[in-house]
């Protein structure tokens, strides 16, 4: 059963303005700041993440019971698939959400990436899954 | 050089407030690749909503459906054997747990949150002092890929990569990093290493070798 009253639709329209607005006013859609966060120099930008991992993490243990809601399985793919998805990074400057907001602030280049993130998952989910047939935890995957 | 970026306390503590809030509000964890998955597999959905029509809120349909299919799975002497012992035990059984058809966003929510992170990005960048095309990621991406044929190929690739990789490896930043490492989701932890190091490596590797 889906749940899609008008405020579903306001919950994820205000979340996602929220989130792109975050990481483009924190400097995450800059690919300069995303390199020389790589490139172990950019202390702030190391601190955001080591920040909201930790914060999220007392957040989760002190305020959330049921805090293990789904979670991710590990299995085969896992590594291997975060492999290619930091160089991916590394060499776009994006992650899936990164990349949405590079085009919002005008960075049309974004554009291709885009293309390439939509590609990338289209060849996973039609030709690369169906073959690997990972356990994900969740059915029907 | 002054950036024109919110001081790091501030963006950890909103991307901070942004996960619990995300969980809180929409009773699931945040995940940005899963979005895209979803909103790339549409037409998969559509074909799931339909298949389920005839069951919601009709958990004794449901119920036996379920049974008939256990039944054609296993044979009909299996099944009964199994049932006779379960009613030996005497164990309480929920009909509305069992058969209760799993909530999934729908994906057109999913698309909502993928287009409003553009409408944010935009905002961002007005607020950051005008918003302005570029074609490029910016000098220092050109600095390292080029442009022409040879940026864009590497914008191409990688967003293959991207696409590809957060499937395959079941998250991306958003999803592992933010909300698999701060439950200590195992998964997660492995995952969020595993691509920081990449990512890391690779920088080191074209800035200072190539």
């Amino acid at each position: 059963m889906q749940n899609t009253s008008i405020k579903q639709y306001f919950l994820h329209a205000l979340l996602g303005i929220a989130m792109g607005l975050i990481l483009s006013l924190g400097g995450l859609a800059d690919f300069k700041q995303v390199h020389e966060l790589f490139l172990l120099q950019n202390i702030p930008m190391l601190l955001v993440f080591a920040g909201a991992i930790g914060l999220s993490m007392i957040g989760f243990f002190t305020l959330i019971k049921d805090r293990n809601r789904a979670t991710k399985k590990y299995n085969s793919g896992t590594i291997p698939g975060s492999i290619m998805f930091g160089v991916g990074w590394a060499m776009t400057g994006a992650c899936p959400s990164i990349a949405l907001v590079q085009l919002g602030e005008g960075q049309l280049a974004a554009l291709v990436t885009i293309v390439g993130i939509i590609s990338g998952i289209w060849i996973y989910r039609k030709i690369a899954a169906p073959s690997f047939q990972l356990d994900t935890g969740v059915c029907g995957e | 050089m002054s950036e024109p970026f919110l001081p790091w306390w501030i963006t950890a503590i909103a991307l901070a407030v942004l996960t619990l809030g995300f969980y809180l509000l929409l009773k699931r964890p945040l995940g940005v690749s899963g979005s895209w998955a979803r909103v790339v597999e549409w037409k998969n959905d559509q074909r799931l909503n339909e298949e389920e029509a005839p069951f919601l809120n009709q958990p004794k349909l449901f119920a036996d459906a379920l049974m008939a299919a256990t039944i054609t799975e296993f044979g009909e002497a299996e099944v009964a054997r199994f049932m006779e012992s379960r009613h030996k035990n005497k164990p309480k059984v929920d009909l509305k747990s069992v058969t209760e058809v799993a909530t999934r966003t729908h994906w057109s929510l999913h698309l909502i949150f993928l287009l409003s992170l553009i409408i944010g990005g935009y905002i961002g960048a007005v607020y950051k002092g005008g918003f302005e095309l570029q074609s490029t990621l910016g000098e220092t991406h050109v600095a390292l890929f080029g442009t022409g044929f040879a940026g864009f190929m590497t914008l191409l690739i990688g967003g293959m990569l991207v696409g590809f990789g957060t499937q395959f490896g079941g998250g991306c930043t958003s999803g592992h990093g933010l909300s698999g490492v701060s439950r200590l989701v195992p998964a997660s932890l492995i995952a969020t290493g595993s691509f920081f190091a990449a990512a890391i490596l690779f920088s080191f590797a074209i800035r200072y070798l190539f």
